[in-house]
C-alpha cells in the first residue's frame, strides 16, 4: 500500500467561483523524495494543506475525492491525530512560532499531545540534534535569523516524528545562508528515510534533492515523472513559467549549436564534467580536422 | 564631468541601542539613469545604507548628497518626493480600502492637485498593470500584484530615484521576471534604480551595475560581469556567483564577459572557445 493515496481530489475554496484542484491522483511511496512545482495559484499549497488534513476541516469549502495518508481516509480522521503522520512546514516561519523560546516551542504540540514527560524530553533533544539548535534552545525566536526561525518551526514539526514531511516554500523568505541550512536539514533527513514532499520554486535547489517531480498547473497535474526526466524538459518548464536551471539552458544552446549531447546537464558539477569532455575530445582531433570544423 | 545625483562622503552609522557601526566609511556616487543592485548576505548593511539615501536614517557621521546637496537638515519628506523607498514586505506599507486610494495617498501628501492625482493614478496603475483593480481592496490582491501596488504607489509621487527593497521575495519566477522588466522599463524612461536582491540570477541579468556589501562595508563594486567573475572573493562574503559565472571563471578565464548576460550568450561564447583553433594551452581550459 502507498503512503499516501490522492484521488481525484478537487477543492473549491469557500466564496471562490473556480476550483483550486480539478481532480488530481497521484500516490506517493514511502521513501520518496518528491518536489511539487508550478506556478503561482497552481494549487500547490491546497495540495499541501489537504494532504495534511486541514483542508476541509481548517479551510473551508467543498471537496472532492479522497486522500489517505498512511492508510488513514484524511476526512474521518482529526487534524491532530494526521500532525502524527504528516508535518506541514509554511512558508513564513514566524507566522507559525508563538511561544517564547525555542524549547517551549518545540515542546508545546508534544505537551498537547500528553506525551509522558521522558519521551517529551527525548524528542526535545532528537529535534534540536536535527536541525542543529542545541545552543539556541533558550532564546526568544525573536533574536533568531530567518533561518534559525526556519529551523525552529521544521524541530516543531519533526517532534512530532512524522512519516512524512511537507515543506511549502519553506526557504523562499530566507537570504542565500538561511536556505542552505534549511535545505541541508532537509538533505540529512532524506538520507534518514523520510518521505518528503517539497514544493520549491528554484529548480537549481529541488535537482539536488528530488527523486519525483509533479508538476501542477492550474489544479491538474500536467506531468509527474522522474525528476531528471522532468527538469531538462526545458519547454514544459517555461510553458508554466519555472524557470529552468541555467545549466540546462546551457546545454540546450549548445545542441542547438550543434554538438552531439546524449544528456542535457542539470547541476553545475555535471555540467563542468560535460564541457570538460568536450574539450578534451576536441583537443583529441587532429589540426586538420579542426579547420575543417 | 557628469555629477552624481546621490553620494555619500565617508558615511557611519550605528544604531542607537548598538555598539558597533552598521555602515563604515561608505563613499559611493550612484548617477541619474543607473540600475544598480545592492547585495551582500543578511545584516551587512545594505538596507540601512539605502535608508541613508531618502533620510529614513541619518548619518552618525559623514554626509549624503542628493544633486550635490547635503541632505542633513532637509526632512523625509522631502527628500521622499525625489527619492521614492518600496519596503521589502509590500504589506508593511500597504493600509488602504482600495488600490485607487493607496496611490492617491502619497500625491495627495505632496499637495498634488486633484485632476493630476487622477490621471497620475491611472498612469502608474497602466504602468504596472494594475488598471483593472483600481476599485478593489489591496488584500484581495496575489503578493506579486502588492508587490507591484507598492511599487505603483512609490511611482505616484514621480521620485526620480526608485529604491526598491528586495523586489522579488516570495514570488516565482514568472512574477519575478514581470517585475523586473517593470523596473527595466521605468529604468529606460529615467528613473534611476536602486535595488537589493538575494537572487543572484536576476542580478546578473537586469542590474548594470552592482554593489557587494560586506559587515557594514562597500566589498565590490562594478558590472555585473566583473563582481560575479570573482568567486574567490565573492566565497570569502558567503555570496555564490550564478552558475554562469562560474563556469565562466573556470572554462574561459580571459574572455571578455561583458556581453554574457544569459545562458545562452554563455553558451555561445564556450562553443567559440571549444572551436577555436587554437593550442588547447592557450585556451585556458582545464
Amino acid at each position: 500500500m502507498p503512503l499516501i493515496e490522492v484521488k481525484d481530489l478537487t477543492f473549491t475554496y469557500r466564496g471562490a467561483s473556480q476550483p483550486a484542484l480539478k481532480g488530481v491522483s497521484f500516490t506517493i511511496e514511502a521513501g520518496e523524495f518528491v518536489g511539487l512545482i508550478g506556478p503561482t495559484g497552481a494549487g500547490k499549497t491546497t495540495l499541501c494543506m489537504a494532504l495534511a488534513g486541514i483542508i476541509p476541516f481548517t479551510v473551508l469549502g467543498k471537496m472532492g475525492g479522497r486522500v489517505w495518508i498512511a492508510g488513514m481516509n484524511t476526512i474521518e480522521h482529526e487534524v491532530a491525530e494526521l500532525a502524527q503522520v504528516i508535518g506541514l512546514v509554511l512558508q513564513d516561519a514566524q507566522a507559525q512560532l508563538l511561544m517564547t523560546d525555542v524549547e517551549k516551542e518545540i515542546v508545546f504540540p508534544l505537551e498537547n499531545l500528553a506525551l509522558p514527560r521522558e519521551e517529551i524530553a527525548r524528542r526535545l533533544e532528537a529535534a534540536l540534534d536535527l536541525v542543529h539548535l542545541k545552543e539556541m534552545r533558550r532564546l526568544h525566536p525573536f533574536y533568531l535569523s530567518g533561518g534559525q526561525r526556519q529551523r525552529v518551526a521544521l524541530a516543531s514539526i519533526l517532534a512530532m516524528e512524522p512519516q512524512i514531511l511537507v515543506l511549502d516554500e519553506a526557504t523562499s523568505e530566507l537570504d542565500p545562508v538561511g536556505v542552505e541550512e534549511v535545505l541541508s536539514v532537509v538533505s540529512e533527513l532524506k538520507a534518514k528515510g523520510k518521505t518528503i514532499i517539497l514544493v520549491e520554486h528554484n529548480m537549481e535547489e529541488l535537482v539536488r534533492f528530488a527523486d519525483r517531480v509533479i508538476v501542477l498547473r492550474a489544479g491538474r497535474i500536467v506531468a509527474d515523472g522522474p525528476a531528471r526526466q522532468i527538469l531538462t524538459n526545458i519547454s514544459l518548464l517555461q510553458d508554466i513559467g519555472v524557470y529552468p536551471p541555467q545549466i540546462t539552458l546551457v546545454g540546450q544552446r549548445l545542441r542547438e549549436l550543434g554538438l552531439d549531447l546524449p544528456e542535457l546537464p542539470l547541476t553545475l558539477d555535471e555540467g563542468i564534467t560535460m564541457l570538460e569532455q568536450l574539450v578534451k575530445a576536441h583537443a583529441n582531433l587532429s589540426g586538420e580536422e579542426r579547420v575543417v570544423k | 564631468m557628469k555629477e552624481p545625483i546621490l553620494r555619500t562622503e565617508n558615511l557611519y552609522f550605528r544604531y542607537p541601542t548598538r555598539e558597533e557601526y552598521a555602515l563604515r566609511a561608505i563613499n559611493i556616487e550612484i548617477f541619474g539613469g543607473e540600475f544598480v543592485a545592492f547585495i551582500g548576505q543578511n545584516g551587512c548593511g545594505k538596507t540601512t545604507l539605502l535608508k541613508h539615501f531618502n533620510g529614513l536614517l541619518r548619518p552618525t557621521q559623514g554626509k549624503v548628497f542628493l544633486y550635490g546637496q547635503d541632505t542633513a537638515g532637509i526632512p523625509t519628506c522631502k527628500l521622499a518626493s525625489k527619492v521614492g523607498y518600496v519596503f521589502q514586505n509590500p504589506d508593511h506599507q500597504i493600509f488602504a480600502d482600495t488600490v485607487r486610494e493607496e496611490i492617491a495617498f502619497g500625491p495627495k501628501n505632496l499637495g498634488f492637485d486633484q485632476s493630476h492625482i487622477e490621471s497620475i493614478t491611472k498612469d502608474v496603475l497602466k504602468a504596472v498593470g494594475l488598471e483593472e483593480y483600481i476599485d478593489c481592496p489591496p488584500f484581495s490582491l496575489g503578493k506579486g500584484q502588492r508587490q507591484r501596488l507598492a511599487i505603483a504607489a512609490v511611482l505616484a509621487m514621480e521620485p526620480d530615484i526608485l529604491i526598491i527593497d528586495e523586489p522579488t521575495t516570495g514570488q516565482d519566477w514568472h512574477e519575478s521576471i514581470q517585475i523586473m522588466e517593470l523596473l527595466r522599463e521605468l529604468n529606460s524612461q529615467g528613473h534611476t534604480i536602486i535595488i537589493t536582491s538575494h537572487n543572484m540570477q536576476l542580478v546578473s541579468l537586469y542590474a548594470r551595475r552592482v554593489v557587494l556589501m560586506a559587515n557594514g562595508e562597500i566589498w565590490m563594486d562594478g558590472t555585473p560581469q566583473r563582481v560575479f567573475s570573482d568567486p574567490d572573493r565573492l566565497r570569502e562574503v558567503y555570496i555564490k556567483a550564478p552558475m554562469l559565472y562560474q563556469l565562466a571563471h573556470r572554462f574561459c578565464p580571459n574572455a571578455d564577459l561583458s556581453r554574457v548576460v544569459t545562458p545562452e550568450d554563455l553558451a555561445d561564447l564556450l562553443y567559440d572557445q571549444i572551436y577555436a583553433c587554437r593550442p588547447a594551452s592557450e585556451r585556458g581550459a582545464v
